[in-house]
This record gives structure tokens, sequence and C-alpha cells, in this order.
């Protein structure tokens, strides 16, 4: 068990240390206690609740790899685990569509339930136009932003397990370093994108904070849940779209099929314009456990890389820190 | 055992009494060749629904309630008026008045979908089992403590309280419902205003598969009108008889339908559970094919056996 959880750490990189860290400052019992019992919803936090809690926590996650989080039911078995966790936390924001009144009722009976998304200010969260109140749950996209979340696990942590205090915060804050990195890579491969060619176009509305923090343009040629359809006219304009500015790529989710981005590439080729299907993002899931694309880290380089390159910018082909997949 | 108090307890007791009410109001159902009339109104409640949600302006779970049981009764009416008027076979009035409103409630859709607000009336209308939790529960003794009591999930009191009102109304009627059921001339011949009693049986179906899809899901409910009382259809002709066996049945399938999805995953080492609401419709199914098959009197190798005697 404990080999296995040191083997996710180790897929962080540098955070591998952090653990010993904590170890240090709290020797003794404290190590030894029950490990907290953590239920998270999507890999992203599942990834977050783990570096910031090291061996101190078991992390239950409830959705796989390659899993849509807006069309997920909870399984008898989830929610075994969450009426036995210490601490739950989910995405918030209406990303668990289905789920959000399993989370309302477990939180009546008094165990601390937490929407990482609840601290971030609404000033930094996005509302698509017209969507009445209802913010865009994907924030996990910019790296700058998801750093709010991982306030809100650290302190849920503090407040459950109070002896673990140091350890949290050296978790924390050694997560929001990787973040920071992670951010100032992204920036400087996106920002070697040619400036008329920075419109991401993807399946549905996923990338907005992406779009924000790195000025791009972002089209999804679904709405913002997985829910509804492409229309007919939507991806019209979208060929036009490409068709007018050059745009060398489109890009397909690995949650969502990519019929309709296949539709924009047989549109464009008929207007003599060739779009290349620039490669597989991830949007609401992250990649296979066990391979750096299944970290939070690993996703976004990966997201970033693939887009950077695909859009003629200049990134190194293996990622930030050369441990990306060999692209196929 | 707290597991079993807070998760399975609560979610047996909504399948079962779910499961109950539709079975017994499905008995009338096969009777009249209805069965299909928990599909119908699966789709027909749509227009309300969305009726609701931009009559309101929100999406709490409160007015759409009221504007789905308003659908129903209006698509029961309906189907009610164009099986007598249009003289149509029940069959197809249903066809004919759900699909209407299904579309009707789908062109409403795009309407709320141009203001780019999200609804989904697989999120809003239907619950599942799983998700009925009784977080009171402590242990044993709560089951005798009025204020952990008090506390059992919403949707276990109302669907009780379908099932009684349901059970209670068959029984006063019984002897009307018999008689509209099988030969409503004759009904109106002897002064039983048939038309009323189809009605209120209609409106009693309507109110029952409202509350029974926003606890247990949809699938469960349409499964539940059809296949315990045909199952039990297949093993008597007395209508009395009938109805019992198709509660039992629709007992031993709420039961051990959640008990195979729940559990057996579990003992045969896969720690996935099963979707409880499918595999107790499936269950369901499994005695519906029994009963075809072993029937006495009306059942595969019943036939067979009667057969042989003649000859």
């Amino acid at each position: 068990m404990a080999t296995g959880r040191r083997r996710l750490l180790g897929a962080l990189g540098a955070l591998a240390l952090l653990p010993v860290a904590g170890r240090l400052v709290m020797p003794g019992p404290a190590t030894a206690a029950e490990p907290l019992r953590v239920v998270a919803t999507t890999g992203m936090i599942a990834d977050l609740v783990r570096a910031v809690a090291g061996e101190r926590a078991e992390v239950v996650q409830l959705m796989g790899a390659g899993v849509d989080p807006h069309l997920y039911r909870a399984t008898r078995t989830d929610m075994a685990a969450m009426l036995r966790a210490d601490v739950i936390f989910y995405n918030g924001l209406l990303l668990e569509g289905r789920m959000t009144d399993a989370f309302v009722r477990v939180a009546t009976s008094g165990k601390p339930v937490h929407a990482v998304t609840e601290l971030i200010g609404e000033e930094r969260l996005l509302e698509p136009d017209g969507a009445d109140g209802h913010y865009d749950p994907h924030v996990w996209m910019d790296p700058t932003a998801w750093a709010g979340a991982l306030t809100v696990v650290r302190d849920a942590l503090v407040a459950r397990d109070p002896a673990g205090e140091p350890a949290y915060r050296a978790g924390a804050d050694g997560y929001h370093a990787d973040l920071d990195r992670l951010h100032a890579y992204s920036k400087d491969v996106l920002d070697s994108v040619p400036p008329q060619r920075r419109v991401l176009v993807t399946a549905h509305d996923a990338f907005g904070y992406f779009g924000r923090a790195y000025g791009f343009e972002v089209v999804g040629i679904q709405g913002l849940s997985t829910e509804s359809e492409a229309g007919l006219q939507a991806v019209e304009s979208i060929v036009g779209l490409l068709v007018e500015r050059r745009i060398p790529a489109v890009f397909v989710e690995s949650t969502i099929p990519d019929r309709s981005v296949r539709a924009l590439v047989a549109g464009a080729a008929a207007r003599g314009h060739t779009v290349a299907v620039g490669g597989e993002l991830y949007s609401d899931a992250m990649g296979p456990p066990g391979t750096y694309e299944g970290t939070y880290v690993g996703m976004i380089d990966h997201n970033v890389t693939t887009i950077a390159r695909a859009l003629g910018g200049d990134a190194p082909e293996r990622g930030l820190d050369g441990r990306l997949a060999q692209a196929q | 055992m707290q597991t079993f108090l807070q998760l399975d307890l609560p979610a047996m007791l909504a399948a079962l009494f779910a499961t109950m009410a539709c079975a017994l109001l499905g008995n009338f159902l096969v009777l009249r060749r209805q069965s299909l009339m928990g599909d119908a109104i699966s789709h027909a409640v749509l227009p309300g629904i969305v009726g609701a949600f931009l009559l309101a302006g929100t999406r709490a779970a409160g007015p759409l309630f009221a504007g789905a049981i308003a659908a129903a009764l209006v698509a029961v009416v309906l189907i009610e008026l164009v099986r007598r008027y249009g003289r149509l076979e029940s069959g197809t009035a249903m066809g004919v008045v759900f699909s209407v409103m299904f579309a009707a409630g789908v062109v409403m859709m795009e309407q709320a979908a141009a203001q780019n607000v999200d609804l989904d009336a697989d999120c809003i209308l239907y619950g599942q089992l799983e998700g009925i939790l009784w977080l009171a529960a402590a242990g044993p003794e709560s089951l005798l403590d009025p204020a952990a009591l008090a506390a059992l999930p919403r949707e276990v009191v109302v669907l009780a309280g379908v099932l009684a009102v349901t059970a209670l109304a068959v029984f006063a009627f019984r002897k009307e419902l018999t008689l509209a059921s099988f030969d409503p001339e004759l009904a109106t011949t002897l002064g039983f205003p048939a038309g009323m009693i189809n009605l209120g049986l209609m409106v009693l179906v309507g109110a029952v598969a409202v509350a029974a899809f926003e606890a247990v899901g949809s699938i469960l409910v349409i499964a539940m009108f059809i296949c315990p009382a045909a199952a039990a259809r297949m093993l008597t002709d007395r209508l009395g008889v009938q109805i019992a066996l198709s509660l039992a049945f629709a007992a031993v399938a709420a039961l051990g339908g959640y008990a195979l999805a729940a559990f057996a995953p579990l003992w045969l080492g896969v720690d996935r559970a099963l979707a409880a609401s499918g595999m107790i419709a499936v269950v369901s199914g499994v005695l519906m094919a029994l009963a075809i098959l072993l029937g006495p009197v009306h059942g595969v190798l019943g036939r067979r056996m009667a057969g042989r005697r003649v000859a």
C-alpha cells in the first residue's frame, strides 16, 4: 500500500520528497496514526489531495480516466465510500451535474464536504454568455486559478487533522511551486504561437479558463455541457473561421466522441484548407493512472505542448520535464 | 451495519414501495391492454417540466415536480379523450399523445436552450436509488427512535404514502375497477360510471408514475407497471389472486434485484456495485420469463401438458 502511494507521489516529480519533509517536522506517532479517508470526484482533485496530504490520507477517486463528470452517476460503491470518508472534495459549479444532490445530502450529516472551487472569487470565475449565474466549472484548465482549490483542500485537511498541519502546509506549498513552474512553461511555449493562430477549436467549451490565461480564443463545437449536440450552423461558422485565419489544427478530447471535430476537418477540406487533428487533449479527466499524463501537471503539460506544437509554436517534444509520452 | 441502515435500507424500502404501487395499478393496465402507460407518461411529463421551469425561472424541485404532475394528468386525460372520441385502440392513443407531448417538450426546451440554460430532465426529474440516504441512522436502535425515524429520506415517506393511497383506492373501488376493466358496457348498464372510474385510475397512474420517477428513475417504473402484473396473469385467471401474486413478484424483484446489484459483485470479488434500478427491472423480467415458461395454465409447459392430456 505504502509503496503504491509512493509511486503516485513519485510521478509528481519534485513533490516526492515532501512527505519526508513532513515527517521530519512531525516525528513519531503522527505518521503511525490511521490515514484520513478522503473521497475526491475527479482525478484532478485526487491528484491535488494526494500531493497535499502525502501518506496522511488514503484517497478514493470516484471518476477514473476517460470518464465524463457531467454525466457520471454515483454507484452504491461510491456512496458507501462517501459515507465512510472523513473528508469529501468535489469540483462544484455543477460539474458533477448528477451527483450534486448526493453531496448536499451527505453534507447535512455534518461531514466535511467541500467544493474545491468554493474559495475562488467570483471575479476569477468565467460566466459564459447568457449562462445566467452558472459559472464555467472547468477551472483546472488555468493552473493559477486551480491554486485556489489548493487552499480549500489544505484548510479542510488541517481542520480535520490539526496534528498534520505542517505536513499539509509543506505539501500545499510544494504543489503551488509546481503549479507556478507549469504556468511559466505554458506561458512561454504558448506565447511562441503566432498571434493570428491563437485559436483553440475543440469539441466542448472546456477550455475557457485556458483561453483567458494564455490569450487564446476558444471555440467549442458543443456547448458547455457535453449533453448538447453540435448544431449544423455552429459547424459551418467554425469552418469559416478556420479557413479565414488559416488555422492549421483542431483538437479532440479524451472524454468526448470526436465525430463533430472530424466534421470540421472535412468541412475545411471541402473549401480547400487543410486542417489537421492536432491531437487529443485531456479536458474533463486525466490520462491513464500510473503514467505522467495521469497526473495534473502531466495533463496540462500534455495539453499545452500539444496545442503549441500543432498551431506552429515552439515547444519541446517531450514537454516541460521531458516526461511526456512520445507523440504518435 | 450502519452502512446498511444508512444506504441499503432506505433504498430497498423506496424500491419496495415504488414497485408495489406500480405493480398494483399495473394489474388493471394489463387487463386493459394499456401496459405502456408508464412509458407514455415518462415522455409526456417533459413539457410540464420545461413549462414549469420557464414560468418559475428556477430549477428547484418543487415547481418542476408540480409541472410534471400537471403534464401527466393532461396526458392521461388526453389519452382517454383520443381513445374515446377518436375511436382508436388504446395503444395508438397513447402513442399519439405521448409522442406529440414529448415533441412539444423538446421544442420548448430549445426555447430554454436559446437562453443558454442547461436543463436536463434526467438530472432534475429522475432520481436514483443510490441517492436515497438515511443519514440519521446510527445503529439498530434508530429503527425505534422517533427522532431518527422523522429524518427518514423524503422519497421513502412519499412513496409509502403513495402506496397507501393507491392500495386504499384499489380496495375501496375493487368491484367497480374490476367490472370497468373487464366489461365497461356492462358497468355502465349497471349504473357504474365507467368513464369516471377509468379517469380516476388514470389519474392515480399518473401520480404514482411521477412520484416514483422522482425517487427511483424511469426504467424501473416502466418495467414495474408491466412485468409483475403480466407474470401474475400467466399463473391465474382470478383477479384477486393475480393482484396478490403481482405484489409478491414486485417485492421479490425489488429486494432480490437490489441485493444482486449491491452485494453480488462483492461476493464475486468485484468492488464496483451495479445500478440497482436496472437490476430490479432485469429480475422482474426474469420472473416474467419463468412465468411464461412454467405457468400451469397459460404457460408453455402448462399448455403442452394440457395438450397431451386431451390427446
